[in-house]
């Protein structure tokens, strides 16, 4: 019992239901029939409810997956936004050199258009549109590419920093994991700029835009070095003359464009390889570096000191200074820069002193001189606090009746080792170092105090330098010595030399009538030896000239001496000024001089300078001794 | 060789004595639990074969010659006629004890000439896996373990393994050693499952017990796709069998069947190891691709030309194969039949098991494997 278009199993089912006598059991085929229709039935209800569930699974799993890709395009955005917004260029390469991400940045960095270099490029392509935009000058397309692929992606520098058109760029290399590199690139132009503005600030001087003395002493010091090697070279320190009048009258803003005109001056002056510096002040100072020395700083010390001397147009100012120059060679005058640089401006002090618009070499036995300076200087500070001046007296004379008329005071040192030191040794020091100052008014309020108990008529005649009188102070110095001695102001005479009337005419001439109102009298002291100007004479009215000791000295030896004399005491005549002699050491010189018309005089003759008590000794005898043998002195102020 | 077929029913009894009598090396036999459970059947072979090592077990399902039975116990005897054989057998108390066990069986067959070794198992208490890869470290490299675990149709309650002169008992593994340059082995193993649903991450496991899927309780997602069939758990798992696969190594996936569940751990038991961190997806058979699948595993175990003899095919299946094609199972059945047939082996015996003992068909290496049809076939060469 089988059919062939029955089912398979359907043929088993019936086999199965079917008895050995060929019974077919109903029940039994329905049985198996219908358990299989049960398992079909459970079957596709097992797959629809799988299907539905994995519809559903795979549902969520979309969901899933689309927030996913909804958080990574935000986190993209991000990405972008960051990476569009940072101050760095960026650009990352895949394995195969391919730009993967870069920004706008990039393009900004490396001065070329907006989107010239844009993600997708290859390295290459990216290398060829910087050449378009004139990068890698003088490169072929394979050289350039070569060497870039060689710098980047060599991985031997981590970071360099190149030139890029106008820019300086920075550009820092890392390798991915992935093979690929990731560059950043840093635009450093402004960076470095302002790096090298403050490096000029602090090897520059601000005012005149040349090297200070930082930058001069690393200059010194290379020369040295290349001096070691054979390469000589010169340290010229400059001083302006008569800068500080400029900038005390005229103000700092026209003393500091005086500077900055001759800082220009100076630079223009020198080789490139020479280097121009502003020490401080008006103090300048050159490194020449040349190999024909010393000519060429002579010859540069002399261009300095004759263009200084050209006249500065300064703010509508026509100014007159000067320069004084010392020089110092290496290695001769010093093998270090210090050295170098203190022996040239010892040879400034020495250009200076020898009457500045001059330049000087340093000598070696000038720095001698220095030493033993500084130490009479401190000598002479620690003096005036332990008292050792003293004030000698040395009488003038009347002429005449060989009366004392009075005594000038003459300041002496008593060194407790030196002995007696030589005012012609301390004074110019004194004036030098400003030490004449208290000095000055020491001697000053001693000599008034000694000159107090003196007989009336008996004046005291006390020096005063140019440089005291630079201070108007020196008002307050004498009246107040006149008050605290009690001396009459009419027994004071105030000696001054020619050089007060060089510096500053008008203040010196507005402190000079103060004096004399204070009733004091005013003697022009070593007339004939200065500048002698007549108008000096006619500037001030003088008391009385001092015919200096040069031409007493002169009287038996040189012609026309005596004429000289004659006219001084004629000229002083003339203009109402008493006339004196100093420096009479014989009775031969006293004769001329009384012959010629000179009432007073003053010299060996009548007495050394003497300690207060033999000077209150010839006033108490009347008569100095140096005149007594020929005619007896009587005090002076019998006959007046 | 010479097979030499048997069948017990509760009718009839065994049924006419045997030819080859005490000459009979070797007797495989398959029955239900139920029937098996006294230790009668497997006296009575013990005593029809005096000089043979006899070994059997429970079932989902014997198959012989004439397909598929539940009632009848189905059995062969076998002469060798130049191939020692050599019987071990282990208890285990505790499926942590897989591998140690595995181990002393292997220790105890290994010898250089060992051609191959057919093993059954419990197939509650034991896990698979562990169980194999012991025997097969124990082994000379390159010998074949095949086999299964035994079965207890659609109920997971009480599986059974007789051997020698112990009766079926639970917790026994027994293995037969086959010596010789004679014996020829093959063997072959085939699904037909397809895979469904989305990949799934392994999340939580331990050893053979699966906790999580996707962060999942597994049960969870087993219980879903069910739907009420789930009140059939753990034997309706067996529908939707598991692939899984070391993420590393993607083309050597595994398919895992279900032994139990815990309603409350939410957790799920599996005849051999489901690793933490790998990947599964869930799959479901179509009767067409399972039969074909099987067909061809019998393709690949047919033997060479040659043989001298009698050969023997041993077919083992997987329960859930059966459950899921109901009244169709004997298609698959029919179909290696016929594959069988034309490379000339007419005789078979096999079960549906709880796990099946094979050379994975891509790495070779003889692992535990479920829902598939494993053949293995037995036969001699002519003797020089």
């Amino acid at each position: 019992m089988n059919s062939p278009g029955w089912h398979r199993l359907f043929a088993k089912q019936l086999a199965a239901a079917t008895s050995v006598a060929g019974t077919l059991d109903v029940p039994a085929l329905a049985g198996l029939v219908g358990a299989t229709y049960g398992e079909a039935d459970r079957e596709r209800r097992r797959t629809e409810r799988a299907m539905d569930l994995m519809a559903d699974e795979i549902e969520r799993a979309n969901a899933a997956l689309e927030r996913v890709v909804q958080d990574l395009r935000v986190q993209n955005l991000r990405f972008e936004t960051a990476i569009e917004n940072m101050s760095l260029g960026i650009a990352m390469y895949d394995a195969d050199e391919i730009l993967v991400v870069c920004n706008g940045r990039l393009n900004e960095v490396l001065s070329v258009p907006p989107g010239t270099i844009r993600a997708g490029m290859s390295f290459r392509e990216v290398v060829a549109a910087c050449m378009e935009c004139g990068h890698f000058e003088g490169r072929t397309l394979d050289d350039a590419y070569a060497e870039r692929r060689a710098i980047l992606f060599g991985g031997d520098a981590p970071s360099i920093e190149e030139s890029r058109i106008q820019r300086k760029v920075h550009v820092t290399t890392q390798p991915m994991p992935n093979g690929g590199w990731l560059f950043l690139f840093e635009d450093m132009t402004l960076r470095r700029e302002a790096e090298e503005r403050v490096a000029h600030m602090a090897w520059h001087d601000a005012l005149t835009g040349l090297a200070n003395r930082l930058k001069f002493d690393e200059s010194l010091q290379e020369a040295l070095v290349r001096g070691g090697r054979g390469e000589p070279c010169a340290v010229l320190c400059i001083d302006l003359d008569r800068f500080k009048i400029v900038n005390d009258t005229l103000g700092h803003p026209v003393g500091d464009a005086l500077l900055r005109a001759a800082a220009t001056r100076l630079r223009a002056m020198v080789r490139e390889t020479d280097v121009v510096a502003r020490l401080g002040g008006d103090e300048f100072a050159i490194v020449q570096r040349a190999s024909n020395q010393p000519y060429d700083a002579i010859a540069l010390a002399q261009r300095i000191v004759e263009d200084m001397s050209t006249v500065f147009d300064v703010e509508g100012h026509h100014i007159n200074i000067g320069a004084s120059v010392g020089i110092a060679l290496a290695p001769n005058d010093g093998l270090t820069s210090a050295l170098l640089l203190k022996s040239a401006d010892l040879a400034l002090y020495r250009a200076k002193s020898d009457g500045r618009g001059a330049w000087r070499f340093f000598e070696p036995e000038m720095d001698l001189r220095m030493q033993a300076r500084r130490a009479l200087e401190l000598d002479m500070r620690r003096a005036l606090v332990r008292q050792e001046f003293e004030v000698f007296y040395q009488p003038l004379i009347d002429v005449e009746s060989r009366g004392v008329l009075g005594f000038e005071a003459l300041v002496r040192w008593r060194h407790p080792e030196r002995g007696m030191v030589s005012p012609g040794e301390f004074i110019p020091l004194a004036e030098e170092t400003g030490l004449i100052v208290p000095l000055g008014a020491w001697v000053m309020r001693r000599a008034c105090e000694d000159a107090a108990p003196w007989p009336d008529g008996i004046t005291v005649a006390v020096n005063v330098s140019s440089v005291q009188f630079r201070n108007p102070a020196i008002v307050d110095t004498v009246s107040e010595a006149l008050a605290l001695s009690g001396l009459p102001a009419e027994r004071l005479e105030i000696e001054v030399t020619e050089s007060i009337m060089l510096h500053d005419n008008v203040a010196t001439l507005a402190i000079l009538h103060r004096l004399r109102r204070l009733g004091v009298s005013i003697s022009m002291d070593d007339f004939g030896t200065g500048y002698s100007s007549l108008s000096y004479l006619r500037s001030f009215p003088f008391d009385k000239i001092k015919i200096d000791q040069s031409f007493v000295q002169d009287l038996n030896k040189t012609k026309g001496s005596g004429e000289i004399i004659s006219a001084i005491i004629g000229l002083g005549a003339s203009l109402g000024m008493r006339t004196i002699a100093e420096g009479v050491e014989t009775h031969e010189q006293l004769a001329k001089l009384r012959s010629g018309g000179c009432r007073e005089a003053q010299g060996y003759l009548f007495g050394q300078p003497m300690p207060i008590a033999q000077a209150l000794a010839l006033i108490a005898s009347g008569a100095p001794s140096g005149v007594q043998a020929d005619a007896p002195l009587q005090l002076a102020q019998a006959t007046r | 060789m010479i097979v030499e077929e048997l069948a017990w029913e509760e009718a009839t009894g065994w049924g006419k004595a045997g030819k080859i009598g005490d000459t009979a090396g070797l007797v495989l036999y398959f029955g239900a639990t139920a029937t098996l459970a006294d230790g009668a059947r497997h006296a009575e072979l013990c005593e029809a074969f005096p000089r043979a090592q006899v070994i059997g077990c429970s079932t989902g399902g014997q198959i012989d010659t004439h397909g598929l039975t539940d009632t009848r116990v189905t059995a062969v005897a076998l002469r060798f006629e130049d191939t020692p054989l050599r019987l071990a057998t282990v208890c285990i108390d505790h499926a942590d004890d897989s591998r140690a066990c595995g181990a002393t069986l292997g220790r105890h067959l290994s010898a250089p000439d060992l051609a191959g070794v057919f093993m059954l198992s419990d197939g509650l208490h034991v896990n698979g896996s562990e169980l194999v890869a012991g025997i097969s470290a124990a082994l000379p490299a390159g010998v074949p373990v095949t086999g299964g675990l035994a079965g207890d149709g659609p109920d997971f309650r009480r599986t059974l393994v007789g051997a020698g002169t112990m009766p079926p008992a639970e917790r026994r593994i027994a293995a037969v050693g086959f010596y010789g340059p004679a014996i020829r082995f093959g063997h072959g193993c085939g699904g037909g499952w397809d895979t469904f649903g989305p990949r799934r991450r392994i999340s939580g496991a331990k050893g053979n017990v699966l906790h999580m899927l996707d962060d999942e309780p597994a049960l969870d997602l087993y219980e879903r796709y069910l739907g009420d069939e789930a009140a059939g758990l753990p034997g309706t798992a067996l529908l939707f069998p598991l692939r899984i696969w070391d993420p590393a190594r993607p083309e050597h996936d595994i398919v895992r069947t279900v032994l139990g569940i815990d309603r409350e751990k939410r957790t799920m038991t599996f005849a051999g190891d489901v690793p933490e961190g790998w990947y599964a997806q869930l799959m479901h058979g179509r009767f067409g691709r399972l039969t074909q699948g099987a067909a061809e595993a019998a393709g690949s175990s047919a033997p060479a030309p040659g043989m001298a003899g009698d050969s023997l095919a041993l077919l083992v299946s997987c329960i859930g194969r059966r459950l899921l094609m109901g009244q169709h199972i004997e298609d698959e059945i029919e179909a290696v039949a016929e594959r069988l047939a034309l490379a000339g082996v007419s005789r078979r015996l096999g079960f549906y098991s709880y796990g099946e003992i094979g050379p994975h068909h891509v790495s070779g290496r003889c692992e535990l494997m479920n829902q598939t049809m494993a053949v293995t076939t037995i036969a001699e060469v002519a003797r020089a």
